[in-house]
């Protein structure tokens, strides 16, 4: 995971509206987000007002499971489940420049919480690189 | 007394009719395994999606103030029965099996007392 994730205006939208779906589909969401690998906040929807230091701390999160998943021979990134005594914090993989950070109530069903994202990381996979396509072979990614 | 994998081995394969079959932990919605299913049946989705049955039925019996137990859970479809069984013994609260059947090939009455054995014989 490496390079710097501009997005435009229209793309930060298209982006917002799938964490909206998310927070819709899976009620026991406290907050989501979409970060750059680099820690800048792509687009976010969460009532706290902590958006900027959890992309901060997941790209640090990131490093450190990256190289967790290549020392023990597990290849890419993927996901990062967090418990903690009062709720979860997952991160999933979204292309090799984005990831999708959930904030999550203790009671919350993991097993669609799982489901939910990876199909959402995938969107905004899609999302980003049909925009980083749309901008020719000049663009970071 | 049998463990996960001969529990569900044995509910995919006694069973008459038996397309999958999944031991679910419902405070987190994962699957302590599975057996079945195939492309037809994704039991990683069916355990996430029937862990939100059990929990609004568990949530419903709350809020009427009926203070009992859930001992099991039947869903007639066009073509299938699923059965969702919780597990009762200590250290094993939290947890329901789950089995998909054919309803033409099923005998409902035979199949729920084989589950009601097979989860009374688990020892997870």
């Amino acid at each position: 995971m490496s390079g710097i994730v501009m997005v435009p205006a229209e793309a930060e939208a298209e982006i917002l509206a799938e964490l909206r779906r998310l927070r819709a589909r899976v009620p026991q969401l406290t907050g989501v987000l979409a970060a750059s690998a680099d820690g800048l906040v792509l687009a976010q929807d969460t009532a706290a007002t902590e958006a900027e230091s959890v992309a901060a701390l997941t790209a640090a999160a990131l490093g450190v499971a990256q190289r967790l998943s290549d020392t023990t021979g597990q290849g890419g990134f993927r996901e990062l489940l967090v418990r903690g005594e009062h709720g979860y914090v997952a991160t999933y993989a979204a292309g090799d420049t984005a990831v999708l950070t959930l904030i999550a109530e203790p009671r919350a069903n993991v097993g669609r919480l799982h489901l939910e994202a990876r199909r959402s990381s995938l969107r905004i996979a899609e999302l980003i690189d049909h925009t980083l396509g749309r901008r020719g072979p000049g663009a970071p990614a | 007394m049998a463990n996960v994998e001969l529990a569900l081995k044995e509910a995919t394969t006694v069973i008459e009719g038996a397309i999958g079959a999944a031991l679910v932990d419902y405070t987190s919605g994962m699957a302590l395994g599975t057996l079945g299913g195939g492309k037809d049946l994704d039991l990683t989705v069916a355990a996430a999606g029937n862990t939100d049955v059990v929990r609004a039925k568990v949530r419903t019996m709350e809020m009427l103030g009926l203070n009992d137990e859930i001992e099991d859970i039947l869903i007639t479809l066009g073509s299938q029965y699923h059965l969702i069984r919780l597990l009762r013994s200590r250290g094993s609260q939290g947890l329901f099996l789950y089995l998909a059947l054919d309803k033409q090939r099923a005998n409902l009455a035979m199949a729920r007392h084989q589950l009601k054995k097979i989860e009374a014989e688990l020892e997870v």
